[in-house]
């Protein structure tokens, strides 16, 4: 294999590693500030997905364009969900909200397949197909454009987190959330925000994913999957752990595509994942939590 | 955040749990996607099948559903089928398997013991099929089906019970070869193989494909093997592009067809011919992708322009009922199905026996050509290619059959 080859693969997993760090940042904050492993996460991003193919197929509205009102339209969609289905549960213990949300991933599943049926889409645009060459160094178009967007989204919401009134009751509810609540900050209210800001994480995430590869209505379990994985590399809950986590998975995936064939990714994903899980179970980069 | 510990925890305890409720909860989902069906009334004739519905292979489960339910509504308006001399309707019902074949064996499990099947259709793709299947031959009810090819098929023991109508995937794998050749197709006999590492991949693209390479003077450059559901190839294409390969022979169903098309475009690489087996077929291929999809070849075994009787008006009245292009998963499916009601009306019972002894003595022509099962339980169908042109699938090769002309290379 050639150096060229070798350098194109790693730099390709690493972009791609940073988009995914989105959906990813989504999936951690909710676990970070709520303790609710999300197992629907992987259904709003293909939520976002089918939402950008709809607004260029309906609208003309390109999925760049719409991403922030996608990433809206998701927040808006998830905050009842979290407010009137998982709120009255998180008293309750972790099992509660966590079989919810994976009954909610089900129904999410067939509510995609009664609606859009089970083909398989991708959003087509052209820009989304082109390569990007640097001298022998070949990278999909995309993967650059949705690292740009993935870094700049996660830059957004570290200062939501850390400069905004937001994010003082937000940092307290993760922190302590009885003596928060004492303090005057509405925690329910803060964990429904928290919820929809991880939707639109990942829903702005799937359109991404949507551009650059294919999705069906089941698509969404391989994604939390993957993204379990950057979220316990990149730390609880630590925001520009995240993201990473995420390049650092997609360049270890990206090795071991060109090691041991592309076949191999998403094995290298999950022994990394289970061994660090082993080993530090809070995550590899875990100080400097939200 | 000063609660890592006992988020660490929560988190812990939270995978653990998830990983344990994964299986219960996935098999509370099934039934709550699969049909409310009562108990059959007592005067009916109960047929079934497990269908993916539901992930990777929805695809090509949409197209079979219409087809076995077309062919059971052509016999209800006819007026059903004779049982001991008295005429009964027949009712089809159908589970969807999600693409997993542990849900193919449970459902067809249900069809049988809880749903009372007479008999059973198949579902698609061998690991789905030959799951169901053995569930059928263990319970020694009847299932006709296609979808599964031949050597797949036959792979996995000698069948009493189950019965096939599709094509010898080793035939298929020489298809683009011989177009190739017959063709007079010029490239720099440089050669990319891909394929999933489902049964019919292993065979095609980890055994055939190679040896085929190599008998018609092609240097296999790049040959990867991929899990099913895989949708990553930046690895092999780059390799592939490096090597400068002119040829892609691929086998995998849709979803990958379609991310591996899109990152071979994003990779700059552009091969001058290309096969996507299995996953190119249904038209959905061509919609996700677009132009892209422009000049990919696929083997077909039907195409609405075959002479056989009711081809042309099958697809045309697929397009009546739905509104969308066919495929040539309509035709098989609509065959087995045909070739079981045939038969369940010649046994005139709903004995197993009686039914399985009178789909053994299938001679006659169907929409997919002329259908006479081997001792291994097999009826080959004809191959042709077919390629994608304007977002059209049309017969390129053999020249008997074609409807249109070969497109090459690949436009860029």
């Amino acid at each position: 294999m050639s150096g060229a080859v070798l350098v194109s693969n790693l730099i390709s997993g690493v972009l791609l590693g940073g988009d995914l760090a989105l959906t990813a940042l989504g999936l951690s904050l909710v676990l970070g500030v709520m303790r609710v492993v999300n197992l629907a996460h992987g259904e709003f991003l293909i939520g976002g997905a089918y939402l950008g193919m709809f607004m260029l197929q309906l609208f003309g509205i390109d999925p760049l364009v719409g991403l922030l009102l996608i990433g809206l339209i998701l927040a808006v969609l998830a905050y009842p969900i979290q407010k009137f289905l998982l709120s009255p549960l998180i008293e309750k213990g972790v099992e509660a909200p966590m079989m919810t949300a994976f009954g909610l991933s089900v129904i999410l599943q067939n509510v995609y397949t009664i609606l859009f049926s089970g083909d398989t889409r991708s959003i087509e645009r052209s820009y989304a197909t082109e390569p990007l060459v640097i001298g022998s160094v070949t990278v999909a178009q995309i993967y650059v454009i949705g690292f740009a967007i993935s870094v700049v989204i996660i830059v957004l919401v570290h200062l939501l987190v850390s400069r905004t009134g937001f994010g003082r009751d937000l940092r307290a509810a993760a922190t302590d959330p009885t003596a928060a609540g004492i303090m005057g900050v509405d925690v329910k209210r803060v964990y429904a925000l928290t919820f929809a800001l991880g939707a639109a994480c990942a829903g702005v995430g799937g359109t991404l994913i949507g551009l650059a590869f294919s999705f069906t209505p089941t698509s969404g379990s391989g994604y939390l999957l993957t993204n379990f994985a950057i979220m316990v590399l990149g730390g609880l809950g630590n925001i520009f752990g995240t993201l990473i986590g995420g390049m650092l998975l997609g360049f270890l995936q990206s090795l071991g595509g060109v090691t041991l064939g592309d076949g191999y990714r998403e094995l290298v994903g999950l022994v990394i994942f289970l061994g660090v899980l082993a080993v530090k179970p809070q995550g590899l980069l875990s100080r400097g939590r939200i | 955040m000063n609660h890592t510990h006992q988020g660490t925890s929560v988190f812990a305890r939270s995978a653990a749990l998830a990983s344990s409720i994964f299986g219960i909860l996935a098999v509370a989902g099934a039934a709550l996607t699969a049909p409310a069906t009562a108990a059959s009334a007592a005067d009916e004739v109960v047929i079934g099948a497990p269908l993916p519905l539901n992930g990777p292979l929805a695809g090509f489960g949409s197209f079979d559903q219409w087809g076995y339910q077309h062919a059971v509504d052509e016999v209800n308006k006819a007026g059903g089928v004779t049982i001991d001399g008295k005429k009964r309707m027949v009712k089809l019902i159908i589970r969807d398997d999600k693409t997993d074949p542990n849900v193919s064996a449970s459902n067809v499990e249900t069809l049988i013991s809880r749903d009372h099947v007479t008999a059973l259709l198949g579902s698609c793709t061998p690991m789905l099929v030959n799951a169901g299947a053995l569930v059928a031959e263990r319970h020694k009810v009847p299932m006709v089906t296609g979808c599964d090819p031949l050597g797949a098929f036959t792979s996995v023991r000698k069948w009493n019970w189950v019965w096939d109508i599709f094509f010898d995937e080793r035939e298929l794998a020489s298809l683009a070869f011989k177009t190739m050749k017959d063709l007079g197709i010029k490239t720099d006999n440089k050669m990319a193989i891909m394929a999933d590492n489902g049964p019919d991949g292993l065979i095609v693209g980890g055994k055939v494909w190679p040896m085929l390479a190599k008998e018609n003077g092609y240097e296999v450059v790049a040959n990867g093997s991929f899990p099913v559901d895989n949708t990553q190839f930046t690895s092999i294409v780059a390799q592939a592009k490096n090597a400068g390969a002119d040829v892609v022979m691929s086998d995998f169903v849709t979803p990958p067809a379609v991310a591996l098309r899109k990152q071979m475009k994003e990779g700059g690489y552009s091969p001058k011919l290309m096969v996507i087996e299995k996953g190119a077929e249904p038209v959905q291929f061509a919609e996700a992708l677009g132009p892209l999809a422009e000049g990919i070849l696929v083997g077909g075994y039907w195409d609405p322009s075959f002479p056989y009787p009711g081809a042309a008006d099958l697809e045309k009245q697929f397009e009546k009922d739905t509104g969308k292009s066919g495929s040539q998963h309509i035709a098989d499916s609509y065959a087995a199905a045909k070739v079981l009601l045939d038969a369940i009306e010649a046994a005139g019972s709903t004995d197993p026996a009686k039914i399985n002894a009178a789909i053994a003595k299938t001679d006659k022509t169907y929409v997919v050509g002329p259908v006479k099962f081997s001792p291994e339980h097999t009826s080959k169908l004809e191959l042709v290619e077919d390629q994608w042109q304007n977002g059209k699938s049309v017969v390129v090769w053999p020249a008997n059959r074609a409807t249109g002309k070969f497109e090459f290379p690949i436009p860029n």
